[in-house]
């Protein structure tokens, strides 16, 4: 049996039962009665000084064991910048700040205690819109953020621009320039997008030997452990995390937040503190996708060859730097890629606001720039007289095209994975009879994504009874990567049934360090580290087998739990035996793992603050979506949604099938219905259930999708990460076909009922962004 | 106030404040975390349990109002090591569940409706499913799995789940 016919297959998922009997224990599940409950004073004001912060006669209220305030955490913590307190110090900069924890027995008493707080706010006038943010006068959301430390060099910043990055290749003032062009131009604006992970934010902490211990529901132990350690200036390693399964995250808890407060808390107390955000405050200041704000221009000759392009896009980071620092990088890959251009320039810069900080979600970035390209597309080939389908045909990136820093793709992939959406299509049928009368639209759109590598450490002991214990820092955050994808990865290099392999939950103190589980790296990252580990423990195993069978090494074969000589089925002995004689003569067998980015090079001058400079592993999606839009009411109903995705190689395919109809489901939900709004004052209005429109059963349709597999990937046995890009292209699909539906043009999201109807009686103003200078040049810190 | 019920089959008495939510006194105090307070509305339906066999919110059941009933949570319905209610081995077998965290209450609703509704077609499962969120799947493989299991049931001539729901 080859390795890959070892690795491939439906493996159920091992925490199915236990989820589905209510056994497993989540972060939030693991509240003990004698814990300390946290709770946190927020501010009710979206920008201002603090005057006054007195926390005295909160510590004499009954049951309160400690208060903390921002001066007991005074560190800095960012990415690339470290802009952000644990909790205000000084300043105020968004409605829903911590101000003020107290830690009590009960959480009723420390609630109580919250009255106690003195505090004196002087309110400033806040920021709250880019537009505001980038006037030459603007208010700074940030005075000091000149004195601010770098953690990542290379980024331009100055006053409200918390970060830019360019990328820019070729002559584009002269593609603009050619005689034989013309040129279109689109504005789109999105909104956010709000994650709603069942289990909030939460995290359990206690002080034990000297060190914090956080157990919390993150998807990025290292960064809980690193940034502790800076906010509370202590060494990182004086800090362990360790992380029960986490009830969704999507990447909300792909940064820390709250978790700190706990180890503050405990150290303080010396008792076991936990914090759970409320539902309220969850939605309230959820590190949401960011809102944003699009202007592309490309120059198309009459043949249809795009020779130039050019873009600014304002990302919104809410009132500290967060991920949109790190995601302005991905703008050169998602709205400079799908399409072979011949010169093109992109601007990409995160904007401060007095608004709740923004943060990672599913696809970052890609997903509105992908909306963007597609609909911007739609409209050159309406202006230019071009077929949708043969535009991108002719266009999309192929073998050896250049990618906007410059970065050479490899193989032709979207061109063939377009073909495959026709087969498909042709396979189900389309549903126009459906419309009944409705208006009706399909579309067809691509999309460009990655897989986010970065380092990853595995560790696998192989024990006496022919099990594997894969000790690594992933989490289970439902995507089944740690229950179905690594064990599977691992038995398939050593000759186990997945069963055998023990998959050890993530703990900082034993395992080595890991960027997360999110942008679709852990099956390719810690599927890699595995497999590099397994390596040395095969290694391991067929020298013990040769000394005790005197036959070579390399004519030994790992073959369900024996080492058998090489053609020969049942020769040799079982893993058990040699394993119970390596620990008797040269110790137990182990082996370890490490991984890490490539750094695919970019081309020299063309990607200028960005974090990442070309993709390492490229993920392609081709979405196809029907709708049907009633011109009485403005709804639009998914009449048939199609994917062809990009996986590099299925391990278990019936889990991506899973992943895609969860992540185009969230899509959905994304373009059509799921709306933040900002109050007066500052607020994010949608903080409950009620009020934010999550996709129900009644509103979501079967996916037809097709996996393609065997484009190039360095991933381990040629996989790709497939949970993240199911999201990529949904806005897209369903923004071009609504605009095909009712012949109006589409540049905003979401497509909500109110929207529609305006865009119908043309009474939906196009966005104007008076904010985004008309030459692209202007648009950026030079 | 003093509020005596019948919980997973034996007896309950909670002294306290009779507006106390029934999922505040599962969770807290007698730590059956499988019913899960999600959104604390009634919108999620993730702390779905059976108060005398109805499907029912625990966050919106004051603990006053279940005086002399039967509650039954996830962990009742199939204790110990006693086999899988057959929805519950059903989205297990086609590998529906996610996060999982919607999942306890997923089933305590499709599970009384299932019984009630032996017959149910695929939309009026859909539309079972309105006070029941999940973020994860896109709810589709649970539809299936809940169709197969009234197949199942329906070609063995059973009610789903016995009397045990």
């Amino acid at each position: 049996m080859s390795e890959l016919a070892a690795t491939v297959m439906n493996l159920p998922r091992r925490d199915a039962q236990d989820k589905l009997r209510g056994r497993t224990k989540y972060t939030n599940d693991r509240t003990r009665p004698d814990m300390l409950h946290a709770v946190l004073l927020r501010s009710t004001v979206p920008a201002g000084r603090i005057r006054k912060l007195d926390v005295s006669a909160a510590l004499r209220c009954p049951g309160v064991r400690a208060v903390a305030t921002g001066a007991d955490a005074p560190g800095l913590y960012g990415i690339g910048i470290a802009d952000h307190p644990l909790l205000a110090i000084d300043t105020i900069r968004y409605h829903g700040e911590p101000i003020a924890v107290i830690a009590a027995e009960t959480e009723k008493q420390a609630r109580a205690a919250l009255a106690a707080i003195v505090l004196e706010v002087e309110p400033l006038a806040p920021v709250f819109t880019m537009a505001e943010a980038l006037q030459p006068a603007a208010r700074l959301v940030h005075e000091g953020w000149r004195g601010y430390e770098v953690i990542t060099e290379g980024g331009a910043r100055s006053g409200n621009i918390a970060w830019e990055a360019k990328s820019s290749r070729g002559d584009v003032d002269a593609a603009f320039a050619r005689p034989d062009i013309r040129i279109v131009e689109s504005s789109f604006t999105v909104g956010r997008q709000s994650h709603v992970p069942f289990e909030p934010r939460v995290a359990i902490g206690s002080w034990e030997d000297g060190r914090a211990h956080i157990q919390t529901s993150t998807q990025v132990p290292w960064t809980v452990r690193n940034v502790t350690g800076r906010v509370m200036q202590l060494p990182p390693g004086r800090v362990r995390v360790t992380v029960p399964p986490v009830g969704g995250g999507f990447g909300l808890k792909f940064d820390a937040s709250i978790e700190p407060i706990t180890a503050l808390l405990a150290r303080m107390t010396g008792r076991t503190v936990v914090l759970e955000n409320t539902r309220q405050e969850e939605m309230a200041t959820c590190l949401c996708r960011e809102n944003a704000e699009i202007r592309i221009r490309s120059a198309v000759t009459a043949e249809g060859y795009i020779a130039g392009r050019e873009a600014v896009v304002l990302m919104d980071c809410g009132a500290y730097g967060g991920e949109q620092v790190f995601l302005t990088t991905m703008t050169a890959h998602t709205l400079g890629g799908n399409y072979r251009v011949g010169a093109t320039r992109l601007v990409s810069r995160a904007v401060y606001t007095n608004t709740p900080p923004n943060g990672a979600f599913r696809a970052c970035n890609g997903v509105y720039n992908t909306f963007a390209l597609e609909r911007h597309t739609d409209e050159i080939c309406e202006a230019l007289g071009f077929d949708p389908m043969a535009f991108r045909k002719k266009n999309v990136l192929g073998d050896g095209d250049l990618g906007a820093t410059g970065q050479v793709f490899e193989a032709d992939v979207l061109g063939p994975m377009l073909d495959r959406m026709e087969t498909l299509r042709a396979s189900t049928g389309t549903s126009q009879a459906k419309a009944d009368g409705r208006l009706y639209g399909i579309a067809t759109t691509v999309g460009t994504w990655f897989v986010f590598v970065g380092p990853s450490a595995a560790t696998v002991n192989l024990n006496a009874d022919g099990s594997a214990t894969l000790v690594t820092s992933g989490v289970e955050i439902g995507s089944g990567t740690m229950v179905q994808s690594l064990p599977q990865i691992v038995a398939g290099q050593l000759g186990l049934a997945p069963d055998q392999v023990i998959v050890r939950e993530a703990d900082t103190d034993a395992a080595g360090l890991d960027v997360g589980v999110g942008g679709g790296r852990t099956t390719v990252s810690i599927g890699a580290a595995s497999v590099a580990a397994c390596a040395e423990v095969r290694e391991k195993l067929l020298r013990t087998a040769g000394e005790m069978l005197q036959t070579r090494p390399e004519d030994l074969v790992l073959r369900e739990g024996r080492v058998e000589i090489t053609g020969r089925p049942g020769s040799g002995m079982s893993i058990p035996a040699i394993v119970a004689h390596a620990q008797a003569t040269t110790g137990p067998i182990t082996g370890s793992g490490a991984f890490t980015a490539r750094n695919a090079p970019a081309m020299s001058g063309c990607a200028m603050g960005h974090f990442i400079d070309a993709l390492d592993i490229p993920v392609f999606v081709v979405h196809e979506a029907e709708v049907a839009v009633d011109a009485d009411t403005g709804h639009v109903e998914v009449l048939a949604y199609r994917v062809v995705q990009d996986v590099g190689r299925a391990l278990n395919p019936r889990a991506i099938l899973g992943q895609i109809q969860g992540g185009v489901v969230q899509g959905l939900g994304y373009a059509l219905h799921e709306e933040v709004t900002i109050t007066a004052d500052g607020r994010i209005a949608q903080d409950d259930f009620e009020t934010y429109r999550l996709p129900l059963a009644q509103d979501v349709i079967a996916v037809a999708a097709d996996l393609y597999e065997g484009a190039p990937s360095m991933g381990p046995l040629g996989t790709k990460g497939a949970g993240e890009v199911p999201i990529l292209a949904v806005g897209a699909a369903i923004g071009c076909a609504v605009a095909r539906a009712i012949g109006k043009p589409v540049r905003q999201l979401p497509l909500t009922p109110p929207r529609v109807l305006r865009l119908l009686h043309e009474r939906e103003p196009p966005p104007d962004f008076p904010h985004i200078a008309p030459g692209w040049a202007s648009n950026t810190l030079g | 106030m003093v509020v005596t019920f019948q919980l997973n089959g034996e007896d309950c008495r909670f002294d306290g404040d009779p507006m106390t939510p029934l999922v505040d006194i599962l969770r807290q105090e007698r730590f059956l975390t499988g019913t899960k307070a999600v959104c604390r509305e009634g919108f999620c339906g993730a702390c779905t349990v059976h108060v005398d066999d109805e499907a029912v919110p625990s966050c919106l059941k004051p603990v006053g109002l279940v005086q002399g009933c039967a509650v039954t949570t996830i962990e009742g319905l199939s204790s110990g090591n006693q086999v899988l209610h057959p929805l519950q081995a059903n989205f297990e077998a086609a590998d529906a569940v996610q996060c999982g965290m919607c999942f306890p209450g997923m089933v305590m609703s499709l599970s009384a409706f299932v019984r009630d509704n032996p017959h149910a077609s695929r939309p009026e499962i859909k539309a079972a499913m309105v006070g029941n969120i999940c973020r994860c799947t896109g709810y589709e493989r649970i539809v299936d799995a809940v169709a197969d299991c009234l197949d199942q049931a329906r070609k063995a001539g059973q009610l789903v789940g016995g009397i045990h729901v």
